[in-house]
């Protein structure tokens, strides 16, 4: 079932099924370790094992061998600067088993090596530029100190 | 319109029926998906790849930006066929997913999402192939039964007998033996709806009155800077303020010397 409305299913009738599910899934890092064939999920609130087991079989034609869920606590904190209470919502999260053989490590998106430290630099190139021109415009009052900028021809 | 290309619309919005959809999920659809022996004996490769379109492309991660193209529109989507818009929402789900997981890894790494409006534009997309279903579902309920075929919905009281907008769902039993349905009714009668309910209007009168108020108040201000301001624009601007009646009062007069 997707969240959307369907009618009453009665004893005879044809079995219902969803033709533009809505529901989302997105793989999470695992807190904990955990073995390499099962992927922690989480999914809409509304999906139940079934949902999530039709789901990963039908749309992403995965051999799932299992899957528990469970509903986490979202976080609850102080504000920090007024102090109030306040608290994330709840999420559920799905636990999917596949074949022992399965080997599926997150993966690490954000490397540190020096490709983002380049991309950073990148980013700075302005600002850098910037400095340089401010830099030789000041070199400009170098010998006559305590002069305005504009006192020159 | 023709004969022939009105039977061809007829052809085209029957698919849309739910049962006539089954039959054709049943004869494409499933076959692709269907969950036999051979997903079992998939390699576990596979399994891992298939896992991976969980994620964006490789090329893509650690970037600022990520190029894309526009959402589907209206148009566009009205002159897909059935099947193609049924394939075209997976596509669209695993899409969304694939952002969601991104996005979710992002937030959790504190980095910036890239290309945050590609979800925006799968969900437009998503939105717009929803409303061509329900369209075509419309017509061909118009055209079998002369119903719309949606789902009721009508303004009726609450359990505090405030007005709100119901739509009508299915219950295993009618409503005249539903119990609780019953005991609700009853609730109602009690001393303390009854209170709650004369304060909660008192709520809304004094909203009322404060509402008439500032808008007397702002057209007496409008007046006594601009004397000569055209009133039936006025008026019309503020219905509920009387002014010709505001006209005999000493606030409305400004200060300065009346012109006799």
């Amino acid at each position: 079932m997707s969240t959307r409305w369907y009618p009453i299913w009665q004893k005879g009738n044809p079995q219902l099924r969803v033709f533009l599910p809505n529901f989302w899934m997105k793989i999470v890092k695992p807190e904990h370790r955990q073995p390499k064939h099962v992927v922690t999920f989480n999914v809409s609130m509304e999906m139940t094992v079934h949902d999530v087991r039709n789901y990963l079989r039908q749309i992403y034609n995965l051999p799932v061998i299992d899957v528990r869920t469970r509903i986490a606590l979202g976080p609850t904190e102080a504000d920090k600067t007024q102090g109030y209470i306040k608290k994330a919502d709840d999420y559920k999260l799905a636990y999917v088993i596949f074949p022992r053989d399965v080997k599926f490590e997150f993966p690490d998106i954000f490397p540190s090596d020096s490709e983002t430290k380049k991309q950073l630099r990148e980013d700075e190139k302005p600002l850098e530029e910037s400095k340089g021109t401010f830099r030789k415009f000041l070199s400009r009052s170098k010998n006559r100190r305590g002069l305005p900028g504009w006192y020159s021809i | 319109m023709s004969f022939y290309s009105f039977l061809n619309v007829a052809k085209r919005v029957t698919i849309s029926c739910p049962h006539l959809c089954r039959r054709i999920l049943l004869n494409n659809h499933v076959k692709e998906i269907n969950v036999g022996k051979h997903l079992f004996s998939s390699k576990p490769e596979d399994v891992t790849t298939k896992l991976m379109g969980f994620f964006d492309n490789k090329k893509n991660w650690g970037e600022n930006e990520v190029k894309h193209g526009r959402n589907w529109t209206l148009p566009e989507l009205r002159i897909k066929s059935n099947q193609d818009l049924h394939k075209l929402w997976f596509v669209l789900l695993k899409e969304r997913n694939m952002l969601l997981t991104m996005e979710h890894e992002c937030k959790r790494d504190h980095r910036l999402f890239p290309s945050p409006e590609r979800l925006d534009k799968v969900k437009i997309s998503m939105e717009n192939l929803e409303t061509v279903v329900k369209e075509r579902n419309k017509a061909y309920h118009e055209l079998e039964t002369g119903e719309t075929g949606q789902r009721p919905e009508e303004v009726r009281p609450n359990l505090f007998q405030i007005p709100e907008r119901y739509r009508s769902k299915e219950y295993p039993l009618p409503a005249h033996l539903n119990k609780d349905f019953t005991v609700r009714k009853l609730l109602v009668k009690r001393r303390i709806f009854r209170d709650f309910l004369r304060k909660y209007r008192e709520q809304d009168l004094i909203a009322k009155k404060r509402a008439r108020n500032r808008d007397r108040n702002e057209v007496i201000h409008l007046l006594k800077r601009n004397p000569d301001l055209d009133k039936q624009m006025l008026q019309e601007k503020y219905p509920t303020v009387d002014i010709p009646m505001l006209e005999k009062k000493d606030k409305f007069r400004g200060h300065y010397v009346p012109k006799l």
